[in-house]
């Protein structure tokens, strides 16, 4: 059985016509990472908020741990959470501020103590413990949110957007810090960014949102690898998927541009019916290499290189081609200037198709979609 | 770094206030200045200088304040008013707190609606409804006792008001966070909000204390007791008596003006940050 249920749950804001979340049905095992993510006004922090129940559920069911928590109290659903915009105390010290809510719950003294210890020396913040959250960076004052959380010992642990504030670098620090503190707690943890990169590296399984909508949920690779939309194709992977309008023709497709790619039979047969469909390729999936080159010499094209995105590991190469503004993945060794012509190929098994009008995936690869 | 004009700019703005500050200090540096006089040298001396110059420091220098304090019940009067301060600091405070709290946090119908009624009252001057207080607190037998002082002064829509503006920019996520860590909505006020606030709370402080200790129409209304009288009262009472001299007077006053002096050096700070605060969130 799941450990949280939402079924059919709807929130419908007063005085709007549309559901900020519609239909929304998930089950969540016990000691599982899920993500929510999707643009701003998804619905995936207000989806959040219902199950910590500071959003009245408009319709629809919630269970945390086989009970219905539709009306229950937040302090009474058994859960912590760590919010956006950290949300400490301000006039506390780091100590008071984790250590609060226990005091509350009127846990004896010398447990309250061994618990702030524990959390402080998990965390790293022993020489911090007597500060006040303004005397603290921003990486510090997240660790103290996540303190004020994993002291209680609640089974359910809720994370708003927690790395939004901080700079690139501490993000990726602080997502292996929750990842392992995940695994260590062992707590049913749910995650809500925008950030699709933090989603893939953290969660056992991601659902992605759009205007209040699940569009799909799965572990990381599967929507990597089978999207069931265009949205999210374009969602996940960056750079962004590309996307062309193509022409079906009877051995191959035919782009905006007029130029066309012969593809094999086993990907042709399953346009048939189509004349017209959205072909999508990931960045990593268009090759320069001279092996490539000769492997997939059907869909061999020319362009030139308009930029180049220099990311250290890889380059990123931007080319006009299909009618848009392609971008290739490459490794750091295959260099390209701005201006030079280069030839390269799209590999037919790793191209995605969707349908022109409901942009839902076409079956090729022999999952999701239509 | 400044150039030579705006240099040159700031000595003349500094001069020009200090001279300013002088020309509002001189009655102030007057009154303390003849309220060491015996009433023959505060004559003497009216048409010179030697008006803000006070007596030499011998025995009889600080006869004017024994006179005052050991014959009358002034210190009795000032005690009064330092009690009835603290006691609406602390009401008012509560009371004006949770009401701001209230229009500023919880939803309920025609909020908006009640701010603008608590709005509009502050507008409306405490002579005009004085009346209706009375009036009130004499049918409830509450004349010349504590609490039909107290009652009426409790509510304070600008305090409201104040409270208000402050409360609205306190983030909604940390009471979220206070609801998990097992926090009730009266906690919260009280260990939260009003230490979060702190400087409109000091802000209300100050102006309530100042309000009651400059207040002369509504506890002589209420009060006819001598034992409840306020400082106010006594001063009136002090310096309308015949037998009172002019340095007396004059010592009777200087001490009625020191505590607010002292409120209002020690306090400044916080009395502008409250005021500007309520307009501004903090960072």
């Amino acid at each position: 059985m799941s450990f949280i249920e939402l079924k059919n749950v709807c929130k419908k804001y007063d005085k709007t016509e549309k559901n900020a979340v519609t239909n929304f049905n998930l089950a969540i095992q016990e000691k599982e990472f899920i993500a929510f993510v999707g643009p701003s006004g998804c619905g995936k922090s207000t989806t959040l908020r219902m199950i910590a129940g500071f959003e009245e559920i408009s319709s629809g069911e919630l269970y945390i741990d086989g009970k219905k928590m539709n009306e229950t109290a937040p302090m009474d659903r058994g859960i912590s959470m760590v919010f956006q915009n950290y949300a400490l105390y301000p006039h506390m010290t780091v100590e008071k501020n984790i250590s609060y809510g226990l005091k509350n719950m009127k846990v004896p003294a010398d447990e309250i103590k061994k618990k702030v210890d524990w959390a402080v020396q998990i965390l790293g913040l022993e020489e911090y413990r007597c500060r006040k959250p303004k005397n603290l960076s921003g990486g510090q004052r997240q660790r103290v949110a996540l303190g004020r959380a994993i002291v209680k010992d609640q089974k359910v642990f809720l994370m708003d957007e927690p790395l939004s504030n901080l700079d690139a670098k501490l993000r990726v620090s602080m997502r292996n810090e929750i990842s392992k503190l995940h695994r260590e707690l062992g707590s049913t943890t749910i995650y809500v960014t925008h950030d699709q990169v933090e989603a893939m590296t953290m969660a056992d399984r991601i659902v992605i949102m759009k205007d209040g909508v699940v569009q799909q949920t799965g572990e990381p690779m599967e929507l990597y690898e089978h999207p069931c939309n265009k949205f999210v194709a374009g969602f996940i992977g960056s750079p962004q998927m590309n996307f062309y309008d193509v022409q079906v023709e009877r051995n191959g497709i035919t782009f905006s541009d007029g130029k066309s790619i012969a593809l094999p039979d086993t990907v042709t047969a399953k346009l048939q019916g189509y004349d017209h469909v959205i072909m999508g390729i990931r960045g990593e999936d268009i090759k320069f290499d001279g092996q490539n080159l000769d492997v997939y010499r059907e869909t061999r094209q020319q362009a030139v290189i308009e930029n180049t995105e220099i990311m250290g590991n890889e380059n990123n190469l931007y080319f006009e081609f299909g009618g848009i503004t392609s971008v290739a993945r490459v490794s750091k060794y295959e260099v390209s200037r701005i201006g030079d012509s280069v030839d390269f190929v799209m590999m037919p098994h790793k191209m995605h198709f969707f349908h022109p009008q409901t942009e839902e995936a076409i079956t090729v690869q022999g999952r999701g979609g239509l | 770094m400044l150039t030579k004009k705006q240099k040159r700019n700031n000595w003349i703005l500094v001069i020009v206030l200090i001279a300013a500050s002088l020309f509002f200090l001189f009655p102030v540096l007057w009154m303390l200045a003849n309220s060491f006089k015996q009433d023959a040298a505060i004559t003497r001396d009216m048409n010179s200088i030697r008006a803000f110059v006070p007596p030499a420091l011998k025995g009889n220098f600080f006869d004017n304040y024994v006179k005052i304090l050991t014959d009358t019940s002034f210190v009795r009067y000032m005690l009064n008013t330092l009690f009835y301060a603290a006691v609406l600091i602390i009401l008012g405070v509560i009371v004006n707190g949770l009401a701001g709290y209230a229009l500023a946090k919880i939803k309920f119908p025609f909020r908006e609606r009640w701010l603008m009624i608590i709005m509009l009252l502050m507008i409306v001057p405490m002579e005009t409804i004085i009346t209706i207080h009375f009036l009130f607190i004499a049918k409830v037998g509450l004349l010349n006792t504590v609490i039909g002082y107290v009652l009426p002064m409790i509510v304070n829509p600008f305090n409201i008001f104040l409270f208000r503006q402050v409360f609205v920019s306190l983030p909604d996520d940390v009471y979220e966070a206070a609801q998990l860590d097992h926090c009730s909505p009266i906690k919260y006020f009280f260990t939260m909000v009003l230490p979060m606030s702190k400087s409109v709370v000091a802000t209300v402080s100050v102006f309530t204390f100042l309000n009651v200790w400059n207040d002369y129409l509504w506890p002589s209304l209420v009060f006819t007791s001598g034992d409840l009288l306020t400082a106010q009262i006594g001063l009136n009472a002090i310096t309308s008596n015949d037998n009172t001299t002019m340095g007396q007077k004059l010592a009777v006053i200087t001490m009625i003006t020191i505590p607010v002096i002292i409120i209002y050096s020690l306090f400044s700070k916080q009395i502008v940050e409250g005021v500007v605060s309520t307009g501004s969130k903090e960072g």
